[in-house]
């Protein structure tokens, strides 16, 4: 368990490693691919707008899919290091990592207070880093992945003391590291967004460790009383929580609900196939954060009932496939990140479809692999590199049933986790 | 342990199934069942129109046989201004005021700041000199639409044959209005999909261009000399007179082309918007029915002579009354006792005369069916007094003719007819049924438009007129010829030029006041022609004045003289030798 330089053969938490599960990569191609096209088709408008409304920039026609590839390459970097480096590695340095994490989100609060150069403002709140051209960093997403590790390691050991809904071992000690997140996230970075998919890594992993029916009542009443108090603490909350109330009777003309309204409009008018790639007419300027929070928009504009049904096919998928490895992964650490992965994926799609379609007040959060924006997208693929080392480790039937680790007379053709690593070894 | 994160897992990917579920059906519901809503509200701010407007076709009279303008379009602009990216109100306002002056709309203080409205108009009729100007100033948020505007060369010359053109662009009164299909052309549409900056971008299937056609030129019967004489000389006698409603209308008889047409009062159609009245937009010739009084003593004249039944010698008892059932009707000039002619009659307009042919139309005796049936058909069917000639101007009346089989079609009525009472008729229905009376008998609709000028700006003659038919024999036509002439040698023809052939025939009828006839309030009336071997011209004129009794001789007459004379040199006709 000491860190040393992995072997191939090594066994994880008393697991041998197997084929890990190749649809997770599968589902994650498809929909860089989808993304990739998608800034191909809309990114000469794009870049046409951004000149057009800022005249010192300059962005060529090929200025995001350029961007976006190289975004893509060093995303499938991190998502082989991620499927290499050891969940224990990661496990015995769970402190080091949030530590970091908090670390950094301190630094960045400070840098932004003092006016550092490296910290730009956007929207009145300090959100990253930028070292200036490629790199900028994004504290709040780091801060996602320590709670990831941190939370999946701390409800491992309270599965393994089977206190996980004992209030001092348990519940405050995570509401803590919770609260302390969100301080960081909500109120200085005011990104509502990031807020909420913290809060589904967490939430996740605690039903799957079974969190009883008192726990789920208290942690309900608790986020809907903060809830309601950060809506009521900022007047941009309250006119989108105003905006979607208005529900499909917002207009354009109205600054409030001008980006929800163009959304719907532009979801709506892709009708059953949509207007055909490269034909979108929102993305000329009239929908903002077209290549970003508003992605999902566009793509209904341009292939319709059809193709959004078939794009969020492709997260379903992948999505369950992450609860399937949760479900299959016997040691509690591997199943919480799992499961962990599944709430960060997951509250990012549900959030940021639901915003565009007007089943939630609009939060700008981005969507996940296709929207536009480098941190995100590298960072979610490093998760899902992991779920793929995770993958590696599963049992060949659910945690329920059992499980076998080791009978290979039972996994007798079934192809997925035989010793496929052998074929390639030998 | 291991039981429970299993029911947890189904239990969360139950959650997301739910959830993906609803997205699902939100989605099915906006991008299919609303599909339609969403397109329109999309098309409503994708899709820009552009209207090209169509030209507006001119308008020309002929001036010896070519035509001159008498509307042309001249390019002006209209300014507006869109509040929402306006910077400096006040500068604009300023500007406007100081270089579009008069044609600058009030309030401009408040129309630059009408908020959030992006289209306010400031000014029309902005010539391109001052749009220049304020183009020249760079004010951020004033637009320029080019658009036309009518121009009158000749003022008010015709203004009530041509009409005007409306702040709407569209064509009131006149052949503004008559032929406002055939000016207007069709506009175009450019419709095209943008981006937020109004940018046309090459997407989708909702661009189109097409083409505006634009609106035909035309040529008017209308000769510019003539009718600006006419005028003239309406005015003039009505002066003399002490009218102050006077028509004349001047026809070709050979085709039934009206080379002038003019009534008092009238109006200048560049400067409609001031007129007080809007009587006087009205063309009193062909939208003013009335009773012509003894002018129509022609028409029966020609039906008797075209029946058979007189003669211009057929002489008959006058004894300045005859009895028609309980009515008995008197001769205005008396004393022409005894064995009289037709002609004498016709002379002395006398009314018991005309009330004989009808009464020889029936059995002799009495207007009975058969005469009441063959001065209808000759009248109303023939000559077409009564009905809508159908003259290319707007507002044209049809008047009325009582039908011989109705109640008030009786033997009482139809004698007050052959004088020239008891029917309403427009002056151009009557100088349309006289011009056939003296062209040989041939019907020709009046009409105003000669041609067109196409895009090459060259003049292309319309159809040529056709006949409606011969309405009476070539020969009675030849007799009332004589007879009209004769009847004005009589008594008028002092006046005229010596060796041309001119005849005419005064009216003066009594108007309807209250239901009455008023004997203190008369309208002189004037009919006649004009030629040398055969008539070229059939000139009709109205005077009256409220309380005033206008005569035919005495005030209608002058103006036909003047009018005649002058067209005899216009139209360089030789004197018969």
């Amino acid at each position: 368990m000491r860190s040393s330089k992995p072997t191939k053969s090594r066994p994880l938490y008393g697991i041998r490693r197997h084929r890990g599960d190749y649809r997770i990569i599968l589902y994650m191609g498809a929909l860089m691919l989808f993304g990739l096209v998608v800034m191909y088709a809309i990114g000469p408008q794009r870049a046409h707008v951004l000149n057009n409304a800022f005249s010192d920039a300059n962005y060529t026609d090929t200025h995001f899919f350029v961007r976006q590839s190289m975004y893509l390459i060093i995303a499938i970097g991190a998502f082989i290091t991620m499927a290499k480096l050891p969940v224990s590695w990661l496990r015995s340095h769970t402190q080091q990592i949030l530590l970091t994490a908090f670390l950094l989100c301190t630094l960045l609060a400070i840098g932004g207070a003092v006016g550092l150069p490296i910290v730009p403002e956007i929207g009145g709140a300090y959100r990253w880093f930028n070292f200036g051209g490629f790199a900028s960093l994004q504290p709040s997403e780091m801060l996602k992945f320590a709670i990831l590790i941190f939370g999946a390691a701390f409800l491992a050991l309270r599965v393994r003391e089977n206190s996980v809904n004992d209030r001092d071992a348990s519940l405050i000690p995570m509401a803590i590291v919770l609260a302390a997140a969100s301080f960081f996230v909500i109120v200085l970075q005011k990104d509502m967004g990031t807020g909420m998919s913290l809060l589904a890594i967490v939430v996740a992993m605690y039903i799957a460790a079974g969190a009883n029916k008192k726990v789920g009542a208290i942690a309900i009443a608790a986020i809907l009383l903060a809830g309601v108090a950060l809506i009521i603490a900022a007047p941009h909350r309250m006119e989108r929580v105003a905006a979607f109330l208005a529900g499909d009777s917002v207009t354009t003309s109205n600054d409030e609900t001008y980006q929800i309204a163009h959304a719907k409009i532009a979801i709506g008018s892709g009708g059953l196939t949509g207007v055909g790639i490269g034909n979108s007419v929102q993305a000329t300027g009239y929908l903002p954060e077209v290549i970003n929070d508003a992605v999902f928009a566009v793509l209904g504009e341009m292939f319709g009932f059809v193709g959004l049904v078939i794009i969020l096919g492709l997260y379903g998928g992948l999505l369950i496939r992450l609860l399937s490895i949760a479900d299959r992964s016997a040691e509690p650490l591997l199943r919480f990140i799992a499961v962990g992965i599944f709430g960060w994926l997951a509250a990012h799609v549900i959030i940021n479809v639901g915003s565009v379609t007007g089943l939630m007040p609009l939060t700008g959060i981005t969507l996940p692999l296709l929207s536009f924006g480098g941190t995100s997208m590298i960072v979610m693929s490093a998760v899902l590199g992991l779920a793929f080392q995770i993958s590696q480790y599963t049992q060949y039937d659910t945690v329920k049933n059992g499980g076998y680790n080791e009978g290979t007379r039972s996994r007798r053709g079934v192809g997925r986790s035989r010793h496929a690593n052998r074929s390639r070894t030998t | 342990m291991e039981a429970v994160s299993h029911s947890r897992i189904r239990f969360l990917t139950a959650a997301l199934l739910f959830i993906f579920g609803v997205i699902v059906l939100r989605l099915f519901w906006m991008q299919v069942v609303q599909h339609d809503k969403y397109s329109v509200l999309a098309n409503n701010e994708q899709v820009r129109k552009l209207i090209v407007p169509a030209n507006r076709g001119e308008i020309y009279a002929l001036d010896m046989g070519k035509p001159v303008h008498l509307v042309l379009n001249e390019p002006v602009f209209t300014v507006f201004a869109d509040p929402v990216i306006i910077d400096e109100p006040d500068e604009i306002v300023n500007s406007v005021r100081s270089i579009a002056g008069g044609t600058a709309r009030s309030g401009l203080e408040k129309l630059v700041r009408a908020k959030p409205s992006r289209y306010q108009i400031l000014a029309t009729n902005v010539t391109r000199k001052q749009a220049k100007m304020l183009k020249d100033k760079n004010l951020t948020g004033l637009g320029f639409q080019p658009t036309t505007r009518r121009i009158y060369p000749e003022k008010e010359l015709a203004s009530q044959v041509l009409g005007f053109v409306n702040a709407e662009g569209k064509g009131q009164y006149g052949v503004e209005s008559g032929l406002d299909k055939r000016l207007r052309g069709t506009d175009g549409l450019l419709q095209s999909v943008t981006d937020p900056n109004n940018v046309p971008l090459t997407i989708g299937k909702n661009n189109l261009r097409k083409p505006a056609i634009n609106g035909e030129n035309i040529v008017l019967t209308i000769d510019r000399n003539i009718q600006s004489y006419t005028e003239q000389a309406l005015k003039h006698g009505m002066k003399k007179a002490g009218a102050t409603f006077g028509s004349a209308l001047v026809m070709n008889p050979q085709d039934g082309s009206v080379v002038a047409m003019a009534n008092f009062p009238t109006y200048k159609p560049e400067e409609f918007t001031k007129v007080m009245d809007p009587a006087a937009f009205n063309n009193a010739i062909i939208s003013s029915p009335y009773e012509p009084g003894s002018v129509m003593k022609t028409f029966t004249l020609a039906t008797g002579i075209d029946r058979g039944v007189v003669t211009p010698e057929s002489t008959y008892l006058n004894t300045d009354k005859i009895t028609v059932d309980d009515r008995t009707i008197e001769n205005a000039a008396k004393g022409q006792l005894g064995q009289v002619s037709m002609q004498t009659a016709l002379n002395w307009s006398l009314n018991t005369g005309m009330v004989t042919i009808a009464q020889r139309l029936g059995d002799g005796n009495y207007i009975n069916s058969r005469a009441r049936n063959t001065m209808y058909s000759y009248l109303h069917d023939k000559f077409r007094l009564g009905k809508e000639t159908g003259i290319d101007i707007a507002g044209e009346a049809a008047g009325y003719m009582v039908p011989p089989n109705s109640g008030e079609g009786n033997a009482v009525r139809y004698s007050n007819m052959s004088f020239g009472q008891g029917m309403n008729l427009t002056m151009l229905q009557v100088a349309s049924g006289f011009s056939a009376m003296v062209n040989g008998g041939e019907y020709y609709s009046p009409r105003i438009v000669a041609g067109t000028v196409n895009e090459d700006g060259e003049y292309v003659a319309g159809e040529k007129p056709k006949s409606k038919g011969q309405v009476i024999k070539s020969a009675t036509s030849s007799q009332m010829r004589k007879m009209i002439y004769d009847a004005r040698r009589a008594f008028h023809a002092d006046g005229d030029k010596k060796g041309y052939f001119v005849g005419g025939k005064t009216g003066t009828s009594q108007t309807l006041v209250n239901g009455k006839y008023d004997f203190g309030q008369t309208v002189g009336t004037y009919l006649g022609f004009g030629g040398d071997t055969a008539p070229k011209y059939v000139i009709m004129i109205q005077v009256s004045a409220p309380g005033k009794a206008l005569e035919g001789n005495t005030h209608a007459m002058p103006i036909f003289t003047d009018i005649s004379n002058w067209m005899i040199d216009y139209l360089q006709l030789r004197p018969r030798s």
